[in-house]
């Protein structure tokens, strides 16, 4: 749908005449002509102003009474002041009624230094007060969750918390219990309040009331320094500021950017850098001895992975998502031109082809973040975002609040944004490229082939028909929102080509606003496949000079003896939950295993024959790409451990041992090095990237994307197989499966543990309570975990959890399971 | 004098449909739903009738405000009577519904509006009892529901109970009770007649003022608009409580002396009392002495007056009490209905209640007592909705004309205590205490 | 001057010095398969939300429904409100904790409110109030609070018995309640606003007399 087109029009402020924005509320517009007016409670990213701390009162002329200037438009040739006596006496009051009950203990508040309510009190306060009465005092601090203390004596009641489990992130289970002065924030029932963005409250709250427990006391605001980079642990890619206090990272800020996260962050963001520092990480390269990794020097390190150029033309590298642009592109050249073996891949699901991609990747059809907010209708393909890429599902859930974004899902697995969804249509397990197929058909009016598509899926044909008509219905400006598993396995290019046609047929092409939006599995998904980690692309998904094996293919290879040297750049394979059963073996058969990582799974441990430090987030330089095209910058906030390299200076490093030349210089140089071998990169400079990063799309070079093509006579997706008695197997990837999680002691009390999800009918069938002990088994695979019995999850479909550590291989997708009790 | 709301209330059965329709009940409603509806607004101008629940906002200019076109529009009736003093509502609804039902029904046809509904506060079980046989009686008689008497306009009626909250008599705040939230007040602009309940167009009127409307129409907005005086017309529930010896709810004719209310028709103090001050339109509203009985009981007078006709609950204190006591009472009234959304009120209310308990039991200085009225001044017109002035006015107005006694209370508290030096400890546990 | 009473008194606003309980589990909307709701309690609810043109406007009656049942608000009795109505038992818990009649302790089954505001007071309501608990003499069945304003300062001082409006009551109707309270009669007839005539001397059906609207 249109964005909001503003006129500009002229007010007069204290007396000097402010050209504005019309229908800007008159805090902002005050801004800009160098008038502060003071506010607590008014945040624009909250929604509706709600006009409650009184602050902001300004007199308007014409208006006999004081106005809040947070909550009224401006308009053409309005007289505003805001330093009258009135005025004055007005924020005096407020400032002294709010001071009357918050304590004096500045000394020893997290805030102090940065702190709202101090700014105010010192700018806008009489400078007395006249209380004489005790203050009141209550226990503090108290736990709100094991992420945030609430300290309720310094609570204004400004409503932003509130406002942002309400509005923002929908959760709506941080509120205000009680009346008047009695008045405070709180919880149901003393619950936790536990969930993916609560820690964006921290931020929100103006005063000491709202800490992060695992900042508190560490820094004062004289003490840090911030530094602007990047997230890199979700393909989200949020906009971050780190605070850094000799040279360690103690607390990640939001850096607003309209185009990525809206300003907020998921928990996992805000809290995850604690990994940096944590004793479990591997700070220090390691080398096989017997059974045993020990520590070893750089030196050694290197001269054993220098051992892979004698597997030259059997070696096989597996790039992890957080691999940059630069290190990825090294690699790739490495691997091609040294060690002669094209057998490289970014993508554990399987491949698609070159013409696919590259279809995939047109300018035309991309959508970008804001499209969510300003879209007609959002689909979700096979993707519940608070997992594949969190921020996105409060952009999502803004679009439908403020914009009214009509939200439709597929999914086999109930997504966060079913409640928001007009539509949700339930498919098989691992059936999703069906379930694209049947749309497509729908949209196509092959009535007969839609609903037969539909049935391979196992969805409900009806169902299905009513979600394509919704779509052709939904407006013009559509974003589908599809998340790289779709793509997964044989019928990944059939869903794909489905998914280019869907867009076709709902005139999306070459759409502003509109389009596709995929959400790859790793962080950099998408610049890894743009600069060539793939086995059947060169950089710039030009022609590569021979086609290689993927991911699925390595394994088998390796198992089988064919491939026998791994190099695994910041890649874990054995526990994305994909083959993990033929990667495990591939790992213990491989010869030669070299590996960059932060933590060891327990697969690293045992067969891993060289482990390189991996750097964290906040200590890398170079470029990521986010889904929607945005090459943005990963920025040096730390130095990090001393014995840690950059993964471009390792792999050099191995090339230089092993006599290679790649040719890649340092630094900045290699982000040029980029714009030279990616053609629709070209020219790109970290100059030119800025903090606010460049969509590739939007830029001159993105002409030379070579053009694509839809293979025809794709390979059909399997049809889903029917329960009878046994249940289809899904499997999603929690927001807290990871490993920063897991060794963030901040974070540990969100570590996954197995949880297997299934319907209420089938565990009373199978005799299952809630919180009981549960096994699944089929293909000779095992899993256990704990039941939990869900109502939104289809009779039929039973669920594990991938990427936990040490839960062993799983069966595959749509596979049948026996599930049984204890 | 003229009787029109009051008019054999009592009348047995006059709750049930029968005896209504039989005093011509409904006829109203058939002979508006031939009118034009700018009609029925013009004849709701013409008979000057103001709101009767606080504000005083003239009837007709309020519905005339509702947007015309094709959305869906609400009428609400507040009956959410809570204002301390005031109690005229509780005895229309429960001895004559059907006169409110038929009201809203005109009203809901005025505006164009489908659904409406009742908001009465959680305490009057009776009345809600009533009132709900009433609305069932109408829908079976087809005064509501799908095209009324085949005009063509349906309307629903709904009766929502509260659950004790004084801030829902704030139409705002009632509006947000009413969809299922905290009744805090919202901002405004909008204003309910462009959004208002689920963000349409709303009407929200009290109780007598809907309940008047088939007055109006019966009688011709001319020939209502004729009683009582300039910019007050129309006769008036007053409810008359407090140290009078009749209290109770009386029908005047507006502009009619406050003695005549308070004397004639109350009765006056208990015999060798006096009227120390009164209340003339609800505990909001700034206090009056005894000077002022004979003001004529209108809005603009007791306007000038420095008070105002509120919801026409006039309260009545004489000599035998303490004007701390009352101040203090009211204060912590108001402290504890703050809904605690803007600062003003719900900081103010809070260290108001805190200063006066401190002048009452002989703790504070003549300087607090400045510091009260300075607190006062600070709450007016500062909050978001008008609960912070509803207590600072009454308060800052005591505290204004009775600070002698404020003081030699101070005077006699501190020696009674003890030597003017320490009060006593708290006998029990103190009441809460924020 | 009086001790002062801020360190050792701590808070006396349930809630205030209360952190959360880290060992239970977040609190989003109840899901029907772990929640098990009585089927009446269910039916009046969703009778409730079917009457507004957003079931969210069912939520107050959807608390009265639940403390009828509950006796109280329990968290119990939140939860099974949030789960038919599909929204957090926070959401419902800021709903019943800022309306003063429900309950969200437990308390006795016998509601008496006694209104002790200005015009109550001026007559006695506050002495009522005393006397109204010492007549039930700690009995835990009766729930017995001042309350605001209840909108009948004509019959003042008054108390509302278990939703029975009645006044003007003197030291010995307090002892009468309880006992009629106990024994499921009728509460105090004369003095029931049920059978109170209006003080409006309009208000008689029809050749009535003026009489004292104080004393009918």
């Amino acid at each position: 749908m249109p964005r909001p087109e503003k006129n500009t029009i002229t007010f007069t402020i204290d007396g000097r005449d402010v050209e504005a924005t019309e229908g800007a509320m008159l805090v902002d517009a005050a801004r800009g002509g160098d008038v502060e007016i003071p506010v607590f409670c008014y945040e624009p990213k909250l929604g509706a102003p709600v006009g409650a701390c009184r602050m902001c009162l300004v007199e308007i002329e014409g208006i006999p009474k004081l106005q809040t200037a947070c909550s009224t438009p401006v308009r053409d040739g309005m007289i505003v002041r805001t330093t009258t006596d009135r005025v004055k006496q007005a924020q005096e009051a407020v400032v002294e009624f709010l001071l009357i009950n918050h304590p004096l203990d500045c000394p020893v508040c997290d805030k102090g230094g940065e702190c709202p309510l101090q700014d105010i009190s010192f700018g806008w306060g009489g400078g007395k007060s006249r209380f004489i009465e005790p203050k009141r005092h209550f226990v503090k601090p108290l736990g709100l969750s094991p992420l945030i203390a609430i300290d309720r004596e310094r609570c204004i009641l400004c409503y932003r918390c509130v406002r942002f489990s309400q509005e923002i992130a929908e959760d709506h289970q941080l509120v205000l219990l009680e009346r008047g002065a009695a008045t405070y924030v709180a919880t149901f029932d003393g619950h936790p309040y536990v969930a993916p963005f609560s820690g964006n409250i921290i931020e929100l709250c103006p005063v000491g009331a709202l800490t992060s427990r695992a900042y508190r006391f560490r820094a004062r605001p004289w003490d840090i320094e911030g530094a602007g980079t990047v997230c890199n642990l979700c393909p989200a890619q949020c906009n971050v500021t780190m605070t850094v206090r000799d040279d360690r990272v103690l607390r990640v800020l939001s850096r607003d950017h309209d185009g990525v996260d809206d300003g907020w962050l998921c928990d996992k963001g805000r809290f995850a850098y604690q990994a940096t520092h944590s004793d479990e990480r591997i700070t220090t390269p390691l080398v096989r001895d017997g059974d045993q990794l020990r520590p070893a020097s750089w030196e050694r390190a290197i001269a054993v992975a220098k051992g892979l150029a004698r597997h030259s033309g059997s070696v096989a590298a597996i790039v992890g998502g957080e691999t940059t642009n630069e290190e990825a592109l090294m690699l790739g050249r490495v691997m091609r031109d040294g060690l002669g073996s094209q057998d490289i891949d970014s993508r554990v699901g399987g491949s698609l082809p070159l013409g696919l991609l590259r279809t995939l990747a047109r300018p035309d059809l991309q959508a970008t973040v804001p499209d969510l907010e300003f879209a007609h209708t959002v689909l979700l393909l096979d993707s519940d975002p608070v997992d594949d890429a969190p921020i996105l599902d409060l952009r999502i859930r803004k679009g439908a609040r403020r914009n009214g974004v009509k939200v439709l899902v597929g999914s086999s697995r109930p997504t966060a944004l079913d409640p928001r969804a007009s539509q949700a249509v339930r498919h098989a397990p691992g059936s999703g490229a069906s379930l694209a197929l049947a749309i497509d058909s729908f949209l196509a009016d092959d009535r007969a082939g839609a609903e037969a598509h539909a049935k391979a899926a196992g969805a409900d044909p009806e169902a299905v028909a009513d979600l394509a008509f919704a779509l052709r219905d939904g407006g013009e400006d559509v974003v589908i929102v599809w998340s790289e598993r779709l793509t997964d396995g044989p019928a990944g290019a059939a869903a794909a080509g489905a998914l280019v046609s869907i867009a076709e047929r709902l005139g999306l092409t070459g759409r502003e606003g509109a389009g596709l939006l995929e959400l790859p599995r790793g962080t950099n998904g998408r610049g890894l496949r743009e600069v060539g980690a793939l086995p059947n692309a060169a950089p710039g998904l030009a022609e590569p000079a021979r086609i290689g094996r993927d991911s699925q293919a390595i394994a088998e290879a390796a198992a089988s003896g064919e491939v026998t040297a791994l190099w695994l750049l910041h890649s874990d394979p054995a526990r994305e939950g994909i083959d993990g059963a033929a990667w495990t073996k591939a790992l213990a058969s491989a010869g030669l295993v070299v590996a960059h990582a932060s933590t060891l799974s327990p697969e690293l441990a045992a067969h891993a024959s060289v482990v390189f430090p991996a750097q964290a987030g906040a200590e890398r330089e170079g470029t990521i790409t986010h889904p929607d095209g945005r090459i943005q910058r990963l920025r040096k906030a730390i130095g990090g451990p001393t014995n840690t390299l950059p993964a471009s200076e390792v792999i050099a490093a191995v090339a230089e041992a092993a006599g290679f030349d790649h040719g890649i210089p340092r630094g900045a140089g290699a982000t040029a090095e980029l714009g030279h071998a990616v053609g629709f990169y070209g020219g790109i400079t970290t100059d030119e990237i800025g903090g606010t990063g460049v969509r590739w799309q939007e830029r001159e070079a993105a002409a030379s994307l070579p053009a694509g093509e839809i293979p025809a006579d794709l390979t059909a997706p399997r049809p889903a197989l029917s329960p009878n008695g046994s249940l289809r197997l899904g499997a999603y990837r929690s927001i807290w499966a990871s490993p920063e999680v897991s060794i963030s002691p901040a974070l540990k009390f969100l570590a996954r543990t197995p949880t297997i999800e299934l319907s209420p009918a089938d565990a009373e069938r199978i005799g299952i309570a809630q919180g009981g002990k549960v096994k699944i088994a089929a293909d000779g695979l095992t899993v256990a975990g704990t039941a939990a019995i869900r109502s939104d999850v289809p009779e039929g479909s039973v669920f594990v959890e991938d990427g936990l550590a040490g839960s062993g291989p799983r069966p595959a997708e749509g596979e049948l399971v026996e599930v049984s009790g204890p | 004098m003229t009787k029109l709301l009051f008019d054999r209330i009592d009348e047995p059965g006059l709750s049930g449909i029968d005896v209504y329709s039989k005093r011509g009940g409904y006829e109203t409603l058939r002979k508006a739903l031939q009118m034009p509806r700018d009609g029925i607004v013009e004849e709701l101008k013409a008979s000057g009738l103001r709101g009767r629940g606080g504000a005083g906002f003239p009837l007709g200019t309020k519905a005339s405000f509702i947007p015309g076109g094709d959305m869906d529009k609400f009428l609400v009736c507040n009956a959410d009577e809570s204002e301390p003093g005031t109690f005229k509502d509780r005895e229309l609804m429960q001895k004559n519904p059907h006169l409110l039902v038929e009201g809203m029904a005109i009203a809901a046809y005025t505006v164009g509006a489908n659904r409406s509904f009742i908001y009465i506060r959680g305490e009057y079980e009776l009345q809600a009892q009533m009132l709900e046989a009433a609305i069932a009686e109408a829908y079976s008689a087809g005064h509501l529901g799908e095209d009324i008497h085949g005009s063509g306009f349906s309307l629903e009626l709904v009766l929502h109970r509260g659950a004790g909250a004084y801030i829902c008599g704030e139409e705002t705040g009632l509006l947000d009770s009413l969809e299922g939230k905290r009744g805090n007040p919202r901002l405004k602009p909008p204003f309910p007649a462009n959004q208002g309940l689920f963000q349409g167009p709303t009407l929200i009127n009290n109780v007598e003022t809907l309940a008047t409307i088939p007055v109006i129409l019966a009688m011709g907005g001319s020939e209502y608009g004729k009683l009582g005086v300039e910019n007050s017309a129309g006769t008036k529930l007053v409810s008359v409580s407090g140290n009078v010896q009749r209290p109770g709810n009386y029908e005047i004719e507006l502009g009619i002396s406050s003695r005549e209310i308070i004397y004639g028709l109350a009765g006056g103090p208990e015999p060798g009392r006096e009227v120390k001050l009164w209340f003339p339109g609800g505990s909001s509203s700034p206090v009056l002495t005894a000077d002022d009985l004979d003001l004529p009981y209108d809005f603009d007078t007791l306007a000038a007056a420095g008070s105002m006709l509120g919801s026409g609950a006039i309260i009545v204190v004489d000599d035998t009490n303490s004007v701390v006591d009352v101040g203090l009472k009211l204060a912590s009234f108001y402290k504890h209905e703050s809904c605690g959304k803007c600062t003003p009120c719900r900081e103010g209310t809070n260290w108001t209640v805190k200063m006066l308990q401190r002048v009452q039991s002989g703790e504070a200085t003549p300087m607090d007592l400045d510091i009260i009225a300075s607190v006062q001044e600070q709450i007016i017109g500062n909050c978001l909705c008008v609960l912070g002035d509803a207590m600072a006015m009454p308060v800052g107005s005591l505290v204004a004309k009775f600070r002698p006694e404020f003081e030699s209370h101070i005077e006699t508290a501190r020696e009674a205590n003890g030597l003017g030096v320490t009060p006593p400890a708290p006998a029990e546990e103190p009441a809460l205490s924020l | 001057m009086s001790e002062v009473t801020r360190f050792t008194h701590g808070s006396r606003v349930p809630g205030w010095d209360d952190a959360v309980d880290p060992d239970k589990a977040p609190s989003p909307v109840p899901d029907p398969a772990t929640t098990p709701v009585p089927d009446e309690l269910r039916a009046e609810i969703e009778a409730e939300m079917a009457k507004y043109p957003q079931f969210r406007s069912a939520l107050i009656p959807a608390l009265h429904a639940a403390q009828r049942l509950h006796g109280w608000c329990s968290p119990e009795a939140i939860e099974q409100v949030a789960c038919v109505m599909r929204i957090t038992p926070g959401e419902a818990a800021a709903v019943a904790t800022f309306y003063d009649m429900f309950e969200t302790k437990p308390v006795g089954s016998q509601t008496i409110y006694v209104c002790t505001n200005i015009s109550c007071s001026l007559r006695g309501g506050d002495r009522i109030l005393a006397r109204m608990k010492a007549a039930a003499d700690g009995d835990e069945d009766f729930n017995i609070r001042g309350f605001e304003c209840l909108g009948a300062c004509d019959m003042a001082p008054m108390a509302s018995v278990n939703g029975e409006y009645v006044g003007p009551l003197d030291d010995g109707d307090c002892d009468l309640i309880i006992e009629q309270v106990r024994a499921g009669g009728e509460i105090l007839p004369a003095k029931n606003l049920r059978n109170r005539e209006c003080a409006d001397p309009a208000g008689r059906a029809v050749g009535g007399t003026p009489t004292d609207g104080g004393e009918s």
